[in-house]
């Protein structure tokens, strides 16, 4: 056990990497080189991926006007696109950001934040956002494990979000985030059966913990995710509506091979807990379904107080920048948590376009209970790009 | 649906627009200021160290240092930082991409040599294949590259432009863009050519640099080029023939208007002499310079004599033909 608990603290404190600070000029690290696939990569595909490396590829680090792509919610659709702005301050003291986007289901969405991350020494980070956006077709199949696709409701959101948050950063793979918000969702009966037309405001507040070793968040071939969070949503409109969420989250990314293979295994629990009398809003409720949680049902298929999900997944290196990816999901919702399982699940295979550090593209094909979905994207499916968000969100997102 | 036909659009026109290319260059009659100069004859190029360059080993970054972060770098499409060593001198390395394609630090190191050896100024760079940085978390090692030193006597005076300089219509003009196509440069955007202004004892000289010459070695597909790729870099043809007097280059690349009907068979063959003056230690020292494997450096050099050859008898050919 003592030996277990030093490999792992080794490990995520970089103790193989210090011994390499000799009088000798370091060894080049892995990263530098990209696992070689089983057959070798077409012209076409190398050039796509270099082409959406230089373009795509440095994340907030650009100073200026930049496109967002991909960065929006379950059921935006395959893709978003518009313009945003970003700039660092004072030797990357300050961040700013702001940003538009629309998506190919009309999913609208503005944003801008201000970060200070380099409070004591890069450990503390303290920044505020500020969010609109405009979801006008979003599924709602009813509340529970046992709904059925000809269910099917339709609702929208509309809403605007202020956040301040700050994480407090220990260590380079630890971070203790806390956030303080408020926002009023307008949600909209479209058609279908269920709905209803809502309005309300919601002071909403989490605290969380997240250990993140993994090598690459938008692509990960290494590394662990753990993370805990506690949230309380403060119903200022009835109170009938507070409620509290805790979420438990635990990934990893085991290579085999050189990095040939990845074993990628996801779980992930929600827990909301309400007073008697109160309830949680269906557009709050946790969700599964979709890329995310699980990939034969459609996005927000299933949804109640509490959810449990897991994904297994195999990536081969097919090419340098092409894997093929075999998954299996399993999950479920219910009103108690100890009425959980993991009834619900799907199977599938897919590719996924990718550099060392980023997924371009995926495609996945899907099938489970409900049939097949072939979805596309432009992420990771296992990439997390919520917990990278400083805001909670509205609706509640897998 | 038209929202988003409108967003596809703007999305093409920007990433169109980044890559619109120069003007035609237009030759002025006026002479270069006193102390502004684009190339100096080399009259020691066979003694020429090439591994450590024009500046030397005293300005070379030391490979077992450790050199602290100052701030990374917002601009460009590759990644980067600013660094310090521990004698106080400041760094701008330019770093691959995760997972190594086509970095353009060996390249801009090696092309960066060659040029300066044929007597073009060059700012002090360096390549190195890994560093240990330090940050407000500790030390770790890093994925190396370009370390371009901020020296003193050196001052950024900002760009100058191709279709507006001193020097439009010079040999040594003409010859520059000349080594650039043999190099297959495709990133030849104004904001890559740097003025500085050079400190020599009370002289302030002015030098016309042709800076982050990365992207090179390659082939020059508009949308997505090859960097530092020998297979590439074999593949695309340099001349393609002579037409009314001007050179055709293969080039296909977003800044045509440098060469399009504007470069003559003497003047390739002006850039081919100078380059082929250099000895097989001085280009194998300007690859290792850039940490190439030795047999890439090899594909890399046997073509670009292929090149020089060709250029050279492109002159030799209009040279015969005014004889007649």
């Amino acid at each position: 056990m003592k030996t277990l608990l030093r490999c792992v603290f080794a490990s995520l404190c970089l103790v193989p990497a210090a011994a390499a600070f000799a009088q000798e000029p370091p060894a080049v690290p892995s990263s530098a080189t990209e696992p070689q696939g089983i057959v070798p990569e077409p012209d076409a595909i190398t050039r796509a991926v270099l082409f959406a490396d230089r373009n795509l590829g440095k994340g907030d680090l650009t100073n200026g006007i930049y496109w967002d792509f991909g960065n929006m919610i379950p059921g935006a659709g395959w893709g978003n696109a518009g313009p945003g702005y970003r700039h660092w301050y004072g030797k990357d003291f300050a961040f700013i950001d702001a940003s538009a986007s629309i998506s190919v289901n009309n999913y609208r969405l503005g944003q801008a934040r201000v970060e200070l991350p380099g409070f004591l020494k890069s450990r503390l980070l303290i920044g505020a956002s500020a969010r609109w956006q405009n979801f006008p077709n979003i599924d709602y199949f009813g509340v529970g494990s046992n709904t059925t696709t000809d269910m099917l409701s339709i609702y929208g959101i509309k809403s605007s979000q202020f956040t301040g948050y700050a994480t407090l950063r220990p260590f380079r793979w630890m971070g203790i985030g806390a956030q303080i918000g408020w926002t009023n969702p307008q949600v909209s009966h479209v058609s279908g059966p269920m709905g209803a037309t809502e309005k309300h405001t919601f002071v909403p507040t989490e605290v969380s913990l997240t250990i993140d070793t993994r090598d690459y968040p938008g692509h990960p071939t290494s590394g662990v995710m753990l993370r805990g969070a506690g949230a309380n949503y403060d119903d200022r409109t009835t109170g009938l509506n507070t409620f509290r969420r805790y979420e438990g989250e635990a990934a990893s990314f085991v290579p085999i091979g050189g990095g040939r293979v990845v074993l990628a295994m996801h779980g992930w629990l929600v827990r909301s807990e309400t007073r008697d009398g109160h309830s949680v809003p269906f557009y709050l409720q946790p969700s599964l379904g979709g890329i995310d949680t699980l990939r034969s049902f459609t996005d927000y298929r299933f949804r109640d107080n509490n959810m449990l999900v897991g994904n297994a997944e195999v990536r081969v290196a097919l090419m340098t920048h092409l894997d093929l990816a075999v998954f299996a999901d399993a999950g479920n919702v219910a009103a108690r948590p100890e009425n959980l399982d993991l009834a619900k699940r799907s199977y599938g295979g897919g590719f996924r376009l990718h550099t060392r550090r980023e997924t371009f593209a995926m495609v996945d094909a899907a099938t489970g209970d409900e049939g097949w979905i072939v979805s596309f994207r432009l992420k990771d499916p296992l990439g997390f790009g919520r917990i990278a968000r400083r805001a909670l969100l509205v609706p509640f997102v897998p | 649906m038209r929202t988003i036909t409108i967003a596809i659009a703007a999305v093409a026109l920007t990433i169109s627009a980044s890559c619109a290319g120069v003007k035609v260059p237009v030759a002025t009659t006026a002479p270069a200021p006193a102390g502004a100069s684009l190339w100096i004859e080399p009259t020691d190029l066979g003694s020429r160290d090439l591994y450590y360059g024009p500046w030397g080993s005293q300005h070379a970054p030391d490979p077992k240092g450790v050199y602290t972060l100052v701030e990374r770098k917002h601009a460009g499409v590759n990644l980067g930082l600013t660094v310090k060593d521990a004698q106080g001198r400041e760094w701008s390395v330019k770093q691959p991409y995760p997972g190594g394609l086509d970095p353009e630090g060996p390249v801009e190191v090696a092309v960066s040599r060659l040029l300066s050896a044929i007597g073009y100024h060059q700012p002090p760079v360096y390549f190195l294949p890994a560093f240990t940085l330090k940050d407000d978390f500790g030390k770790k090692v890093e994925v190396g590259g370009r370390f371009r030193l901020k020296d003193p006597s050196l001052k950024d005076a900002g760009f100058w432009k191709w279709e507006d300089n001193p020097f439009v219509g010079t040999k040594p003009y003409q010859g520059l863009i000349v080594l650039l196509m043999m190099f297959n440069s495709t990133d030849l955007k104004n904001t890559n050519n740097t003025l500085y202004e050079h400190k020599n004892g009370d002289l302030v000289e002015q030098w016309y640099m042709t800076r982050d010459v990365g992207s090179a070695l390659g082939d020059a597909n508009p949308m997505a080029p090859r960097k530092g790729d020998p297979e590439s870099f074999e593949r695309m043809p340099f001349i393609l023939g002579v037409t009314s007097g001007k050179v055709e280059f293969a080039y296909a690349g977003w800044y045509k208007n440098l060469v399009r009907d504007r470069i003559a068979p003497d003047e390739v063959a002006w850039a081919s002499e100078l380059l082929g003056r250099l000895s097989d230690k001085q280009w194998a020292d300007a690859f290792r310079a850039g940490g190439f494997d030795p047999d890439d450096a090899n594909r890399f050099i046997t073509k670009l004599k292929e090149k020089i050859d060709q250029g050279r008898s492109l002159g030799a050919r209009a040279a015969d033909r005014d004889r007649q």
